[in-house]
């Protein structure tokens, strides 16, 4: 098998390696950094790959990629903050086992759940690239709507306990999604005339916000413990899970590898949705979906493995058509075109040698995450058990730097503050945060798929049920509401009984 | 980016010690940064990266490209128009740095700067899946014409050339269509693979890859004469359809520059030009010749805000 050579010539190339393990090593340490996003570490290395060879450059690129969606989840378990936006899901488990004193363990986890999700994305971008490219052609307008309503629709299960405000919530993500340019017309729209509004706001400021500084206002107002320590009785290293614990959460596993490889090649979804499709299905099918928001395992395994799947196929649409489906990919792309490699239907029969070679680096960068990923925890748990005031100096000095490397705008640090003040206020009225970041993140999607599913059809709402993948996902999310306001009926109902 | 600059010095070295390339006039400054609003990799970035490393040695400059990203080039042209105007910074232009001077009113913008030359052009092309019923552009035409408001064309954003192309070839041809606009050119590719549009409006350089598999067809340029490389595609002129977009790539520089600094740009580029290996590496990346000078920049500069200016007061874009 000619495959299987390329591969090998890659894995026991040094220069190869080297790259791997520098890329990962590198993406592990962006990813963790908050604002330093995935395609901003992929950026920062690129001009470093000009003058390597093409496929040491694409290994390189492809391994820093990696690491950053792996490094994410990082901050996100230890300090409340997704370093990269697919890491969000994992905030609601991760930092609360972190409280628990069990921070090692949720990063023993996540770290084992990626790699595996990775290996098993890599095995199907191997052997099923052409029915996972259809994955990317079947996404329509009226399909992307649905995709995104599916999304949305996870808001009822997350905001359990207070439907209301969650909705409400969810409706404010989806108003500060509309702040810029129109998407079809191109119209400036809610900017009151300020330019830097133009572009939108980010969502990874608003997270940054609501996350990370509400997380330090609430650190700095609650009375200190008088150990100069934040929790207690913390377990100072990572734990990895054994095989048997492993066995024990291989629905979540299954959950996330599986939403994930489907969700990498539908350009623009990204891991976000699917990290939260799989938190909410893990929670669905688990046998003990109650812990899920106070310290759920597979609370931190589904979202982890479903982010880390994506890492493989998302590489499908750029590799098979030459369109990139997301920033991370657009510099992927830039990295092929520099030295000279057409992306495309022609890549794999012009030049075998390199994406068999890529495959081989993949393995080898999957690897790579596991072992430095050992050894990065540790001294990150370590940092994280500093005394409170050096500990929550540093994160806020950490985050406002992070925004400031993303645009150089100091416009970017009033959005992040404002943000966090509301995220504080509505944390200290007990407003559920995460149905605001999906509705951020979503609302782009969600409008512009709907309104051009609109002009195809003048206007005629048809279009959506016409389209069979649109029609299913939007059954689903029907599902999904309907499970939820009946899980809600039935609490509703249940104290009176009790009295009647 | 340093190897760059290493190779460029290199470059000039050799100029220098054999002096088998003689250089064109003595250039005041010795370092030249090219900054441009795209990430390492993008568009304009590869593009000013080899001409870093042809116009180096025929200037005798040591070229550095420097990317500085952020406000759709509002961030490198306020660089720019800050630059000493000793001839040692320039930003490599497109189109897209005049239209986020008018959408976005960036405090510096596009008249605060001076073209020093145009190098190329980008053919905006009218594409097809290669098993489309679409032969030519009349045969989308006469569709338009039976099916009024039916036909889906796909185009990038809504403030691209792409859309404004589109727009206008409705008013010419008298047809209804649908103009999707997208999020980008990749979107473009994807809708009309999928079957969501029937025609799309596009570059050649980000298309290749089909291209090459044959999965897409080109069936019309935008252009004054047929691009190389598509001899047998007729230009939408040679269809009936009156229609050219320049879509430029040049240089821009501070206002003011002395004379010889502007001269020495119209010379080393036109002999670049003319450089066979870099005439193949451009040909392959689907950019048309396009080069003006000093004078015919500005002029044509003033051309493409007037007509930028009626399209978005035309369709409310301000």
């Amino acid at each position: 098998m000619d495959g299987l050579s390329y591969a090998l010539t890659a894995l026991t190339t040094p220069t190869i390696v080297l790259s791997a393990a520098g890329g990962v090593l590198w993406g592990i340490l962006g990813g963790a950094l908050p604002g330093l996003s995935p395609s901003i570490a992929m950026a920062l290395v690129l001009p470093f790959t000009f003058d390597m060879s093409p496929l040491a450059a694409i290994i390189m690129l492809t391994s820093v990629y990696i690491g950053a969606e792996y490094g994410g989840s990082i901050p996100a378990i230890l300090i409340r903050t997704p370093g990269t936006n697919a890491a969000a899901a994992t905030v609601i488990d991760g930092y609360t086992l972190h409280q628990q004193g069990r921070g090692g363990e949720a990063l023993g986890l996540s770290l084992v759940a990626g790699t595996i999700a990775g290996l098993v994305g890599l095995i199907c971008l191997v052997f099923l690239t052409k029915p996972l490219a259809m994955v990317a052609l079947y996404f329509t307008p009226p399909a992307y709507f649905a995709l995104a309503f599916l999304g949305l629709s996870i808001i009822a299960a997350l905001s359990e306990g207070s439907l209301i405000k969650g909705l409400i919530m969810g409706v404010i993500g989806l108003m500060l999604a509309m702040v810029g340019t129109d998407p079809l017309s191109g119209a400036p729209r809610f900017t009151f005339g300020e330019p830097d509004l133009l572009g939108g706001i980010d969502y990874i400021f608003v997270m940054l916000g609501v996350f990370a500084v509400a997380e330090l206002m609430n650190k700095v107002s609650t009375p200190d413990d008088g150990e100069g320590s934040v929790i207690k009785n913390t377990i100072t290293r990572m734990r990895l899970p054994g095989l048997r614990k492993m066995w024990e959460l291989r629905r979540a596993q299954t959950i996330g590898t599986g939403l994930g490889i489907i969700e990498g090649p539908i350009p623009g979804a990204g891991g976000t949705v699917a990290a939260f499709l799989s938190y909410n299905e893990a929670k669905r099918w688990s046998k003990t979906p109650e812990k899920f928001g106070h310290g759920s395992e597979e609370g931190v395994v589904a979202p982890e493995a479903a982010n880390n799947a994506v890492t493989s196929s998302a590489l499908i649409p750029t590799l098979s058509f030459g369109i990139p489906g997301s920033n991370s990919m657009a510099i992927l792309l830039g990295g092929l075109l520099i030295h000279g490699i057409q992306p495309g239907p022609m890549l794999l029969s012009n030049r075998p040698d390199l994406v068999y070679g890529l495959f081989g680096g993949l393995f080898m960068a999957n690897i790579f995450m596991l072992i430095l990923g050992m050894l990065v925890l540790t001294p990150c748990i370590w940092l994280v058990n500093r005394p409170k005031p050096y500990l929550t100096a540093c994160i806020m000095m950490v985050v406002l730097s992070g925004i400031y490397s993303i645009n150089q705008s100091l416009f970017d640090f009033w959005i992040v503050l404002a943000a966090g003040v509301v995220g504080y206020v509505m944390r200290r009225l007990e407003f559920p945060v995460l149905p605001l970041i999906l509705g951020i993140v979503l609302g782009y999607m969600i409008e512009s798929s709907y309104r051009r599913s609109l002009l195809l059809t003048n206007g005629d709402h048809i279009v959506f049920l016409q389209n069979p993948l649109s029609l299913g996902l939007l059954c689903c999310a029907a599902l999904i509401i309907g499970l939820a306001a009946y899980a809600e009926i039935r609490r509703a109902r249940k104290p009176q009984d009790m009295h009647g | 980016m340093k190897s760059k600059s290493i190779g460029a010095i290199v470059g000039a070295i050799a100029a220098l010690g054999i002096g088998a390339i003689p250089a064109i006039a003595e250039y005041p400054v010795s370092t030249v940064r090219l900054i441009t609003h795209s990430s390492p990799g993008g568009g304009t970035d590869v593009f000013l990266r080899k001409i870093a490393t042809t116009l180096g040695p025929i200037m005798d400059v040591n070229f550095v490209v420097e990317n500085v990203t952020g406000g759709g080039g509002a961030k490198a042209m306020a660089e720019l128009a800050a630059a000493p105007k000793d001839g040692s910074v320039f930003y490599g232009s497109t189109p897209s740095y005049i239209i986020t001077s008018l959408l976005s009113k960036p405090e510096v913008g596009y008249d605060q700067l001076d073209p020093i030359v145009n190098m190329f052009y980008d053919p905006q092309t009218v594409f097809v899946k290669s098993d489309s019923p679409y032969q030519n552009l009349q045969d989308i035409i006469e569709d338009a014409q039976a099916r009024p408001g039916e036909v889906v064309a796909a185009v990038s954003t809504p403030s691209s050339l792409d859309r404004q192309v589109m727009e206008e070839f409705q008013a010419i041809t008298d047809t209804q269509l649908v103009t999707l606009t997208h999020d980008g050119g990749g979107d473009v590719l994807m809708s009309v693979l999928n079957g969501t549009a029937a025609v799309g409006i596009g570059e050649i350089a980000e298309m290749r890859g089909q291209l090459d598999a044959d999965a897409m067809r080109v069936i019309a340029t935008y252009t004054e004469e047929r691009v190389p490389g598509f001899d047998d595609v007729p230009t939408a002129q040679e269809q009936g359809v009156d229609l050219v977009v320049a879509k430029f790539r040049g240089i821009v520089g501070p206002k003011d520059l002395p004379p010889e600094v502007i001269t020495a740009w119209e010379e080393g580029v036109q002999e670049m030009m003319t450089d066979p290996e870099f005439k193949e590496w451009y040909e392959q990346e689907g950019v048309q010749y396009g080069y003006l000078g000093h004078d015919d920049a500005n002029a044509a500069r003033e051309e493409f805000v007037a007509s930028q200016t009626e399209f978005f007061e035309k369709f409310d874009i301000n």
